[in-house]
């Protein structure tokens, strides 16, 4: 098994280094599929983790009118509590949103101390758990609205389940343009091992005629394919990398305004191993399709 | 020059093959259910296009422990005849028997174990120009699924009784025409074939080189191989002096 997989493997690179010049034309459709369907994931990635941050903050603010009683107040409040969508709720006095508008937008705290009056309203700030469905807060919303002492309440998740869909298309657009891509390095893979195959095609014969089983003749076709996959998928990881590290320093201040997240980070692990190990399957199918010619 | 054929006769080739637990070909029959007559044909024809023939009902007989020449003019259908006996054709009417086993029936795994029983020879040698002289060699023992170590002994012995073991690590190309015929009848012989079939094994050589070869194949033949060489070189069949069979136009003309 081990001695077989030795034999593929040694036979295999052999092959690819001989005729490197067809395998590098290989290779770089490889990087470039993998490339774009890395660069998608990067930025799906980060889409993800903001809309993740978001929902984790996502609130309902029930904006209370100025003559609501304490017992009204307590009312919106238990019914919040008692919801089970509701991962907590916090009051917020007129006095502290006063306090708070101020911190955040201290350019317009003047036009406040102009006021005669507080003109901001009295809350209560509802932060809804992660798994909570679209129409239980509307319908929490919609309860809550009604209720005495009430004047308004704004739901922020509606905008943020745009988000979520407007990350699902530019994820599925990423993955059919990438799928797109890694169709043509596929067949590539497959017109550079039959290229391969065919300056061989004197040593098939002679494997064929000693009697060499079919796993034997194709095994190495099949692995030279894995091969420029597999170097493929780091070619354009590596690429990803550094083109990640020289446009750091202007990706994070442009992350910074459209994503919620500090720095820009490359991939998981587990993504890089899926692009490696994809890359290897695609150039394991391109040789698997050129070496069907040999039976 | 080469060694002795007595340095490893047949009896011992198959003795090490024994002692390493090995198969000689899967599918071989045991030697008592082995029939006298390894190569079978009856009625065989071969036909390409629509009334051309390559060979036209043939009927021949090789024995086991035999060595038989088949001769006759360019496309007189030796070549073609070979190829059916190597399974890379199929007839188009008439049945091959070969050790027994109906070349028609085999289905493509059968194909290759088939094929793991016969050592072939052909003129323009087929070796694999990237690989030494001890790596074509031990080629067709790596399939055969032996042990290292008795590859590795093996292929020794066989390039020793052909002369060429202090070229073990040469390239094919890096040698003469006659010492690649030697490496390729080396690999023909290593895997303990039940047949040797061999095309124009001496076509590519002078008459000297063609004689030695020839003594090789007759050595071959004396170790027990049933060994049938295709050659239209009829000096070298009176030389040799082994039974004949002629073809022309894809029919036997002549077998004595």
């Amino acid at each position: 098994m081990i001695a077989g997989l030795t034999y593929f493997v040694t036979e295999a690179w052999a092959s690819v280094w001989r005729g490197r010049s067809a395998a590098i034309l290989s290779v770089l459709t490889i990087a470039i599929a993998a490339f774009v369907l890395g660069l998608f994931l990067l930025v799906a990635g980060h889409v993800q983790r903001t809309v993740d941050q978001w929902s984790r903050s996502a609130e309902l603010s029930v904006y209370l009118r100025d003559e609501s009683t304490d017992g009204e107040r307590a009312a919106v409040r238990n019914v919040l509590r008692a919801t089970p969508s509701v991962a907590a709720v916090e009051f917020v006095s007129k006095t502290a949103a006063l306090a708070r508008f101020r911190k955040n937008f201290p350019e317009l705290a003047p036009a406040t101390d102009s006021a005669a009056d507080n003109p901001l309203p009295a809350s209560f700030e509802v932060r809804l758990g992660s798994d909570q469905s679209a129409a239980a807060v509307e319908r929490l919303s919609a309860r809550v609205s009604r209720m005495a002492g009430v004047a308004d309440v704004r739901y922020d998740r509606r905008w943020l389940d745009r988000l979520v869909s407007l990350g699902n298309f530019v994820r599925w657009t990423g993955l059919l343009l990438a799928g797109v891509l890694v169709l043509a390095a596929a067949l590539t893979v497959t017109n550079v091992v039959r290229l391969s195959l065919y300056a061989r095609r004197d040593e098939i014969e002679i494997m064929e005629l000693v009697g060499a089983p079919l796993s034997f003749i194709r095994g190495p076709f099949v692995c030279e394919g894995m091969i420029q996959g597999g170097l493929g998928a780091v070619v354009a990881l590596a690429l990803l990398r550094v083109a990640l590290t020289l446009s750091a320093p202007r990706l994070s201040a442009l992350a910074a305004g459209l994503f919620e997240v500090g720095r820009i980070e490359f991939l998981s692990g587990l993504s890089v191993a899926g692009l490696i190990v994809g890359g290897m399957a695609v150039g394991c199918l391109g040789g698997l399709v050129a070496s069907r010619r040999i039976h | 020059m080469r060694s002795c054929a007595a340095s490893w006769n047949a009896r011992e080739r198959r003795g090490a093959i024994l002692a390493a637990g090995c198969p000689t070909g899967a599918g071989t029959l045991s030697s008592a259910a082995r029939p006298n007559t390894v190569i079978e044909i009856d009625g065989l024809s071969k036909r390409y296009a629509r009334e051309v023939f390559a060979l036209h009902d043939v009927t021949m007989r090789v024995g086991r422990g035999e060595f038989a020449f088949l001769t006759g003019p360019s496309g007189a259908g030796k070549t073609t005849l070979l190829r059916i006996l190597l399974r890379q054709e199929v007839p188009t009417a008439g049945r091959v028997l070969v050790d027994g086993r109906d070349l028609a029936a085999l289905g493509p795994a059968d194909v290759q174990r088939y094929r793991r029983t016969l050592g072939f020879v052909f003129q323009d040698f087929k070796l694999i120009p990237r690989k030494t002289v001890f790596e074509n060699v031990i080629f067709a023992l790596r399939i055969l699924g032996v042990p290292d170590v008795q590859q590795r002994r093996r292929t020794f012995q066989v390039l020793k009784w052909v002369g060429l073991q202090h070229r073990a690590n040469a390239f094919p190309l890096e040698l003469s025409g006659g010492e690649q015929q030697r490496v390729a009848i080396a690999r023909a012989l290593v895997n303990e074939p039940v047949l040797v079939l061999a095309d124009e094994p001496t076509g590519n050589l002078d008459p000297d080189l063609a004689l030695e070869i020839m003594n090789l194949f007759r050595e071959m033949n004396a170790g027990g191989t049933t060994v049938l060489v295709a050659t239209h070189d009829r000096e070298l069949i009176h030389h040799v002096g082994r039974r004949t069979i002629a073809l022309d136009h894809g029919s036997v003309t002549e077998s004595a």
